[in-house]
């Protein structure tokens, strides 16, 4: 009996999304409790954090832990469940006053551009209102505990896992609107009568009261599915009733309680909550800024390419002479599997991280110890066609060639990689190697764009009154930036590498790693340092185009039906035509498709935009698709990345496809932004839009095809 | 900030999806005894379709019903017809199982049409196996699998339209007045 009690108790299911949305929940939360507790403070804000909190886990407690297992098995169970979902989670998640923490918990912008127009809206109000007056909330509250305990609709529910998930939803939602009415944001504005949650508990208290009731008094089972199965000596017909039991006195305790409370207050007026003292709280002197947490990063990034360069030289002593079995191989591994997509998840989440600590640059920075540039990169080249080259040849030779699958070549690769930035960093000026030649550097240029991150001047007044542009310039102990990206005139991450040296260089702290609405940059056309404007740079959007279109081919490469068109160049021609099958492919993927694709969206825009306008419209169109081809890498590398560190799946597919949905949410916002600042009306920025927007979703088609296609998985033990 | 005095909305954007409120289904596929042992067989999802899915087994005393821990249980699947037999047998273990009293056994089923399934049950010189059909229905098209994850785009979308009409109105009853 112990043994099954325990097993029991061990019996706690794993629900990703279920978790993610709490936890995210929980941060946004605390997060917001944090920056009110820096304002203002009151006697009642440890309670609220308490409340809130706790609301959360008696979430993740009915949906996650032994009850969850057992609803299926014991109706008392699931009742249980129903409870704290109904009636315990949404006063307590209400009672933490969510509102106000869990906007401070959003970006400032966010909530004003995004959810503002909803929460200041008259009729979004006057809907509100609507379902929360007493008589509707008190309404769809007892329809929902009515309705889903007939006999058909439990057993529904219970046959079918949609339905089940949508009872539940019922039963919370209904929870929340219930008690909203009873829990007000500001006391003493109630839009009813001190006296009404009063009846309007006691009349929820009936209802409850009734449906236990049927379950005590029944005589029989009312769910056939509990007399299916049952365990010892606790018959379908005891459960029924321990149910019953539990949903009439539990139950009735959480309506009754505060029914008390709210009479006693009617009855005593006096005892009313006086008003809470509010504590302002000052902004303490010297407070840290942004700038020094920044600063504290310059220390930090050597450190991060120590540790890289460590790694790197394991992977290329284990890929020169360890097993050549990619998959126990750290050179089959480390790069292709975790660094790819760890890259790209940083990018994501914080910004350029990888360049930050890469460790090329600091064997650089030792061999420019013995030898000091004098060299100048020469003007032909200094553009970004090199590197476009490079990274063409990069995803030719990775399909072509399996890099994957060949930890010796893995290492010869980034032993090359290291030889070549030591070459050229020592031997010409700046950050020549960067900026014009590492194709992994241009990858995360150009993904950084989307970044939440970006290294940028605090204050712009500050660098107004600066005469010595340190930053650019450097100093007796700190040196410039590299890639002459002056901070003032620097409007994203592009060619950013976040180094960190003009934080380190500004005499003023005037330079920081600050937060920035993700593509963002991509809806403006400033003058940008050392770049100029970008829909003046063909080159600039070659490359973006260039890497939005390999996140296609590259996913596409694992697919079956381009596998089995490789099999066949295979079998025909022999072994030595698979470069040529492969480099066919990736040429039609990454070059001709895109330049016919984006050549068929200019012919479109010709018919309503100037000429002179077309190109530039064009260029900085090109940008808006980044997002949806960072989407597609995002999506594939977690393909790549999720049997390696968990055994439980079923995440991976969904989460592929909103990586998809936020890219091309986030593409077609960015063609409405730059539309509009060509159009003249609505009409013309349609016009404008429409074939780009074709182009997107075709995309989006094209990624979510490409996911749902069998795939080989390179790279991994099978 | 004062405006928003409607603490709901933001639980309601947090919790507004069905899918979050994940529920455990399933359905009794066969329950059966033999020798000492109840054995009862439950399938998730409760309708089986070409792929994943998830088979558990209470395994029970016949006489006073109380769940048996210690037993080791195999599940063989058979699909007979047509030229070639498709057959799998695999453990079923409390390791797989969410519901730690049943064994439960994950697998792909890579064809749709009638299949046997036989449980066996081992446990000290105790020995039972029983048997029983398991429809399996062809896969889901993937779009209809994953349609929740597909509305996110025109819901969204949707939203921001939403969004911007309720800007211009609130601009054109509040216009901004520049100094």
């Amino acid at each position: 009996m112990y043994a099954v009690a325990a097993a029991a108790l061990q019996s706690w299911a794993w629900h990703p999304w279920t978790a993610a949305v709490l936890f995210f929940a929980a941060v946004l939360y605390v997060i917001g409790w944090i920056r009110i507790r820096r304002l203002v403070r009151t006697t009642h804000d440890g309670t609220r954090l308490a409340c809130f909190l706790a609301g959360l886990a008696v979430v993740w407690l009915a949906t996650s832990s032994p009850l969850d297992a057992f609803d299926k098995l014991f109706l008392s169970a699931h009742m249980t469940q129903h409870l704290l979902l109904l009636s315990i989670a949404p006063p307590l998640l209400l009672l933490g006053r969510p509102l106000v923490p869990l906007l401070r918990g959003l970006s400032k912008r966010f909530v004003k551009e995004a959810l503002g127009p909803f929460l200041t809206s008259p009729v979004c109000h006057r809907i509100s209102d609507w379902f929360t007056s007493m008589p509707v909330a008190w309404l769809l509250f007892a329809i929902s505990t009515v309705v889903w305990h007939f006999p058909a609709a439990y057993e529904s529910a219970l046959g079918s896992n949609g339905w089940h998930d949508f009872q539940h939803a019922c039963f919370f939602w209904t929870g929340v609107l219930f008690w909203v009415p009873l829990i007000q944001q500001t006391p003493g504005k109630s839009r009813w009568p001190a006296w009404a949650p009063i009846p309007y508990l006691l009349f929820a208290d009936l209802v409850n009261t009734i449906v236990s009731a049927t379950f005590v008094f029944a005589g029989k089972v009312l769910y056939p599915t509990y007399e299916a199965v049952h365990l010892g000596s606790v018959s379908a017909q005891t459960d029924q009733t321990l149910a019953g039991a539990i949903m009439w006195v539990p139950g009735s305790i959480v309506y009754l309680v505060p029914a008390a409370v709210f009479a006693m207050r009617l009855l005593s007026p006096e005892r009313e909550t006086a008003p809470q003292p509010v504590v302002r709280v000052p902004k303490p002197v010297g407070s840290r800024s942004f700038s020094y947490k920044t600063k504290w990063l310059v220390p930090a990034r050597r450190v991060a390419q120590w540790v890289m360069l460590a790694i790197a030289i394991a992977v290329i002593v284990d890929g020169l002479v360890g097993t050549q079995v990619a998959p126990l191989n750290l050179a089959g591994v480390l790069p292709w599997v975790h660094w790819r997509a760890l890259s790209v998840m940083a990018l994501l989440l914080v910004g350029n991280l990888f360049c930050l600590a890469c460790p090329f640059t600091l064997v650089r920075d030792i061999g420019r110890r013995m030898r000091t540039p004098t060299l100048r990169w020469p003007r032909y080249l200094r553009s970004k066609w090199l590197p476009i080259a490079l990274l063409l040849l990069y995803f030719w030779a990775y399909e072509a060639f399996g890099l994957w699958n060949s930890p010796y070549a893995t290492a010869c690769i980034i032993l090359g990689y290291f030889a070549a930035s030591l070459v050229i960093d020592v031997s010409f000026r700046g950050g020549s190697f960067c900026k014009y030649v590492c194709p992994i550097g241009q990858f995360h240029f150009v993904t950084s764009l989307v970044s939440p991150r970006e290294v940028r001047v605090r204050q712009s007044s500050v660098c107004d009154s600066c005469r010595t542009h340190d930053c650019i310039r450097g100093n007796a102990t700190a040196r410039g930036c590299e890639l002459y990206l002056f901070q003032p005139k620097k409007a994203s991450n592009l060619d950013c590498t976040f180094c960190l040296d003009c934080v380190n260089a500004c005499p003023h702290d005037n330079v920081a790693l600050l937060p920035i609405l993700p593509a963002k940059t991509l809806t403006e056309d400033p003058y940008r340092s050392s770049i100029g404007r970008l829909s003046k740079r063909s080159d600039f959007a070659a490359l973006a185009l260039l890497i939005v279109f390999a996140a296609f081919v590259n996913a596409a490469g694992m697919t079956g039906p381009v596998m089995s068109y490789e099999h066949r160049w295979h079998a025909r021609l022999g072994p030595h035509a698979t470069p040529v099958a492969v480099g066919i492919f990736v040429l039609l993927g990454a070059v001709v498709a895109p330049v016919l694709l984006v050549s068929a969206c200019v012919g479109l825009n010709r018919l309503i935009v100037k000429r002179e306008q077309i190109f530039e419209i064009a260029r900085r169109l090109i940008y808006a698709l980044v997002p949806i081809g960072i989407g597609m890498w995002a999506a594939h590398l977690l393909y790549h990345v999720a049997p390696a560190w968990t055994t439980s799946l079923a995440f991976v597919t969904p989460a592929q496809i909103l990586c998809l949905d936020a890219g091309l949410l986030l593409t077609l916002y960015v063609i409405l932004r730059i539309a509009e600042q060509y159009g003249g009306g609505m009409r013309r920025v349609l016009a404008i839009a429409a074939p780009w927007a074709l182009l997107s979703f075709a995309l989006y088609g094209a990624g979510i095809w490409i996911l749902f296609q069998p795939m080989e998985m390179r790279g991994m033990v099978h | 900030m004062s405006r928003f005095r409607r603490p709901y909305i933001p639980i309601l954007l947090l919790f507004g999806t069905v899918q979050f409120l994940r529920a455990d289904g399933g359905k009794v596929l066969l329950q059966k005894q033999a020798g000492p042992f109840l054995i009862t067989l439950f399938s998730d999802p409760s309708v089986v379709r070409v792929g994943r899915v998830d088979l558990s087994v209470l395994c029970q005393k016949s006489d006073d019903k109380s769940t048996i821990l210690d037993a080791k249980v195999f599940l063989h699947l058979t699909k007979p017809g047509g030229a070639e037999i498709v057959e799998f047998t695999l453990p079923a273990t409390h390791q797989a199982a969410t519901n730690k009293t049943l064994y439960a056994a994950h697998l792909d089923l890579p064809s749709s049409g009638k299949w046997k399934v036989k449980v066996d049950a081992t446990r000290g010189g105790d020995e039972a196996s029983v048997t029983g059909d398991l429809n399996v229905l062809p896969k889901e098209p993937l779009l209809v699998t994953y349609w929740p994850f597909f509305i996110v785009v025109p819901l969204i979308a949707f939203l921001f339209a939403l969004n911007r009409r309720l800007r211009r109105g609130r601009e054109l009853r509040h216009p901004r007045v520049r100094p």
